[in-house]
C-alpha cells in the first residue's frame, strides 16, 4: 500500500500525466479508425518512448492501449466497422441506435462503460497478480515449461478458426525466436551471415510490420466501402437522444457489473482475448434480459455489456504477464518489449525486485482510466469527426510512423527490411487465416520456453520417466493434450454445423434460383 | 478457404522439409560435445509445422471430396493493387534512403502513398508531408533532442 501512495506521487506530476493524457487520446482516435487497434498502436510507439523516463514511458504506452479499448467502439457505433474485432458486439445495437440518430447516446454509454469496466479491471490486477506471483516463485524449470507449452496450445488452438493453422502460427514464432546467437554455445542461428542478425530479431520492426503494415495494406484494399460508409453518419438534437437517461443509468449498472466480471476473468485465461469476452457478456445480457428479442434493434444494453467486458479484459490480461511472465494476449505481448526496454522484466521476480515500479504501474493504469474518462468525454464529438477523414489520408501517416518505429529500434535500414518482409508475412497470414496473434506470443515466449526446455531435459537427465517427480508439469502436459483434443473436436462440431448451414443455404439459392 | 488451406499447407510442409533437411544444417553448426545442441528447438518447431501442414492439407483433402471446394477468392483484387502500391513506394523511398537522402525518402513515401492511394489535391500532396515530417522534426530534434538520422 506504501508503494501505491507513492506510486501515485510519482504519477501525479504534470510531465507523467502529460505523457498519460497523450497516450489516451492517441489510443482513443487509433481506437476509432477502423483497423488500427491497441495492438499497432502500442507497437508503432514503443520506440518514441525511448527517450521518456521508464514511468511515463509505460504509462504512455498503457495509455494508448486502455484509450484504443474504448476508442473502437467509435467505428463500430457510427459505421458498423469495429475499430477491433472485440468492439464487433457493440455494433449489433450501438449502430442501430446511431441509426436512430442516437449515436452521441450510444457513444456515451460505450465510453461509460468502458472507463468503469477498465477501472474495476485495473483494481483486479492489482489484487490478484502479487499474490500469484508469489506462487509462481515455487515454480521451477520444468514445470514453467509445461506451463508455456499449454499456453501456446490453449492460444494457438483458439485463435482463429482453425486449431492447425493456430498451432502452425505460434511453432513459426518459437522458430524466428531462435534466430541469432545461442546463448549456450554462442553458435549463430539461421543468421544467414548478416551481422544485424547477430542478436536475433528485433520484436518491433516485427510487430510493426505484422500488425500495422500488413493492415494498412489491406485497409489500402477496403479504402473505397469505408469512405462511403463515413459519409452517411447521422446525428439527431434532440438532447434525450444525445445523453444517457437515469432510466437508462438504472438498467445497465448491473450489465456493466456483469461485463466487467465476464471481462475481467476471460482475461485472466490466456488466449481467449477481449472478444470472447465481449461477445459473452453480450450473449449473457440477451439471456437475462426481458426482451431479447429487441437485442440487435438498438437496446443501449448491448453497448454496455459489449464494452465494459472489452474493457475489463485489457487490465486482467496483465495478471498471467505480471504473476508468470505469459503474455495472455498480443498487446500483453507487445508490451513486454516495452517493460524490458525500461528495466522491468514481467515476471514473479519482479515483485521482489522493483516493487515500486510495479506500484508506479499501477497507479498510472488508475489514473489513465480517469483520464481516459475526461479525454472521451470531451473529445467525443471530435473523435467522431475523425472517422470522417478518409482513410487514403490516414494511411500515408501510418505508415510514415511504422517506418519511423522500426528504425528507431536500431538505427539501421535493416529494421525496415525487418519490417517489410514481416508486413508481407503479416498481409499472407492474415488472408489465410493463420493467427498473428499466435505468431507474436510466439515469438515473445520462444526464448524461455527454449531455456526451460535445455533446463528441463538436463534437470530429468533426458528422461521422461522422470517427470513423476513433478506433477505440476505433468498435470499441464496433461492438460495441454486435453486441450488439444478440446478444441479440434469443437472446431470440428463448428465445421460440421457450418458445412450443414451452407449447403442449407445453397440448396435454398438453388431452389430460389428454380422458382 | 479450402483450395487456399490446402495450397498453404502443401507450401508450409514443403518450406519446413527443405528447413529441416538443407537449411538448418547449413546455418547452424553442431554443437560441442557436452551440449544441448542449437538445433534442436529449431529442428523441433519445423518438425511440428510440417507434420500440422500435412495434417491441413489431409484434412482438405478429405473434406474436398466430401463437399465442393469454396470457389471465393481469398485475396481480392483491390487488396493485391493496394500490396503493389505500398511495395513501389517502399521500394522507391528506401532506394532513396539508401543514397543518403532521407527527407526524400519521408517525402516520397508520404506523397507517393497518397497520390497511389487515389489523393489528387495539390495541397494536400504538399502539405501533409511538409507537416509530418516538421513534427517528426520538432518532436526528435527539439523536443526530446535526440536526433534519429
Amino acid at each position: 500500500m506504501d508503494h501505491l501512495i507513492i506510486g501515485f506521487q510519482n504519477v501525479l506530476t504534470p510531465s507523467t500525466l502529460f505523457w498519460v493524457t497523450v497516450g489516451v487520446t492517441l489510443g482513443y482516435v487509433l481506437g476509432a479508425l477502423p483497423g488500427l487497434g491497441k495492438a499497432t498502436g502500442v507497437a508503432v510507439a514503443i520506440p518514441m518512448t525511448f527517450y521518456l523516463p521508464p514511468v511515463a514511458a509505460i504509462a504512455l504506452l498503457i495509455g494508448i492501449a486502455k484509450g484504443s479499448a474504448a476508442g473502437s467502439a467509435v467505428s463500430a457505433i457510427l459505421l458498423n466497422t469495429p475499430g477491433e474485432p472485440s468492439s464487433a458486439p457493440t455494433a449489433l445495437d450501438g449502430y442501430p441506435l446511431a441509426r436512430q440518430g442516437k449515436a452521441q447516446k450510444a457513444l456515451k454509454m460505450g465510453l461509460f462503460a468502458s472507463v468503469i469496466g477498465d477501472f474495476l479491471s485495473t483494481l483486479v490486477l492489482i489484487a490478484l497478480a502479487a499474490p500469484l506471483a508469489s506462487y509462481a516463485l515455487l515454480i521451477g524449470p520444468v514445470e514453467l515449461c509445461a506451463i508455456l507449452l499449454f499456453s501456446l496450445t490453449f492460444i494457438g488452438g483458439l485463435a482463429g478458426r482453425s486449431m492447425l493453422k493456430g498451432l502452425i502460427a505460434a511453432a513459426f514464432g518459437v522458430f524466428f525466436a531462435t534466430v541469432g546467437i545461442e546463448t549456450e554455445t554462442f553458435i549463430p542461428r539461421l543468421t544467414f551471415g548478416l551481422l544485424e542478425l547477430d542478436d536475433g530479431i528485433s520484436l518491433v520492426p516485427m510487430a510493426i510490420g505484422v500488425l500495422a503494415v500488413a493492415e494498412m495494406v489491406i485497409q489500402g484494399g477496403n479504402a473505397q466501402t469505408l469512405d462511403r460508409e463515413a459519409a452517411q453518419i447521422d446525428d439527431s438534437a434532440r438532447p434525450e437522444d444525445r445523453r444517457v437517461t437515469l432510466a437508462e443509468w438504472r438498467r445497465c449498472l448491473p450489465v456493466i457489473g456483469r461485463g466487467t466480471l465476464i471481462g475481467a476473468v476471460v482475461g485472466i485465461l490466456p488466449g481467449l482475448g477481449a472478444s470472447v469476452g465481449s461477445f459473452l457478456s453480450y450473449g449473457a445480457t440477451q439471456r437475462a434480459s426481458k426482451t431479447p428479442e429487441k437485442f440487435g434493434t438498438g437496446m443501449i444494453e448491448g453497448v454496455a455489456a459489449a464494452e465494459s467486458a472489452d474493457n475489463a479484459v485489457v487490465p486482467s490480461s496483465f495478471v498471467p504477464l505480471f504473476a508468470l511472465g505469459i503474455p495472455g494476449s498480443v498487446i500483453a505481448a507487445i508490451l513486454i518489449a516495452a517493460l524490458v526496454l525500461h528495466g522491468l522484466t514481467p515476471g514473479p521476480m519482479m515483485f521482489l525486485e522493483q516493487p515500486q515500479m510495479i506500484a508506479d504501474l499501477y497507479a498510472a493504469m488508475l489514473c489513465a482510466s480517469v483520464i481516459l474518462l475526461i479525454v472521451g468525454y470531451v473529445g467525443q464529438r471530435v473523435f467522431a469527426q475523425i472517422i470522417r477523414v478518409p482513410i487514403r489520408l490516414i494511411i500515408p501517416v501510418v505508415l510514415f510512423l511504422c517506418c519511423i518505429g522500426a528504425y528507431m529500434t536500431t538505427n539501421s535500414l535493416f529494421s525496415i527490411y525487418l519490417m517489410l518482409g514481416f508486413a508481407l508475412l503479416g498481409f499472407f497470414a492474415r488472408k489465410l487465416e493463420f493467427s498473428f496473434v499466435t505468431f507474436l506470443i510466439g515469438f515473445v515466449i520462444g526464448p524461455n520456453l527454449e531455456l526451460t526446455f535445455r533446463q528441463s531435459l538436463q534437470i530429468l537427465d533426458h528422461d521422461p520417466a522422470r517427470l513423476v517427480g513433478h506433477p505440476i508439469a505433468l498435470l499441464f502436459g496433461l492438460l495441454t493434450i486435453a486441450t488439444v483434443v478440446w478444441i479440434s473436436r469443437s472446431n470440428n462440431r463448428l465445421s460440421a454445423r457450418r458445412a450443414a448451414a451452407q449447403s442449407a443455404g445453397t440448396d435454398q439459392t438453388a431452389e430460389h434460383s428454380h422458382i | 478457404m479450402k483450395r487456399a488451406d490446402l495450397v498453404s499447407g502443401v507450401v508450409l510442409a514443403v518450406f519446413s522439409i527443405v528447413m529441416l533437411i538443407a537449411v538448418i544444417p547449413a546455418q547452424i553448426e553442431p554443437a560441442p560435445d557436452g551440449y544441448v545442441s542449437p538445433r534442436l528447438v529449431p529442428n523441433l518447431a519445423m518438425i511440428v509445422i510440417a507434420g500440422l501442414s500435412l495434417l491441413l492439407v489431409l484434412k482438405n483433402l478429405r473434406t474436398s471430396v466430401v463437399e465442393p471446394r469454396a470457389r471465393e477468392a481469398v485475396f481480392s483484387r483491390p487488396e493485391m493493387i493496394a500490396l503493389l502500391k505500398i511495395a513501389v513506394v517502399f521500394a522507391v523511398s528506401v532506394g532513396l534512403f539508401g543514397l543518403g537522402a532521407p527527407l526524400a525518402a519521408g517525402i516520397a513515401l508520404i506523397a507517393g502513398t497518397l497520390f497511389l492511394l487515389g489523393e489528387r489535391r495539390p495541397l494536400i500532396l504538399v502539405l501533409m508531408p511538409a507537416g509530418l515530417l516538421l513534427m517528426v522534426w520538432a518532436l526528435f530534434y527539439k523536443v526530446l533532442g535526440t536526433p534519429i538520422v
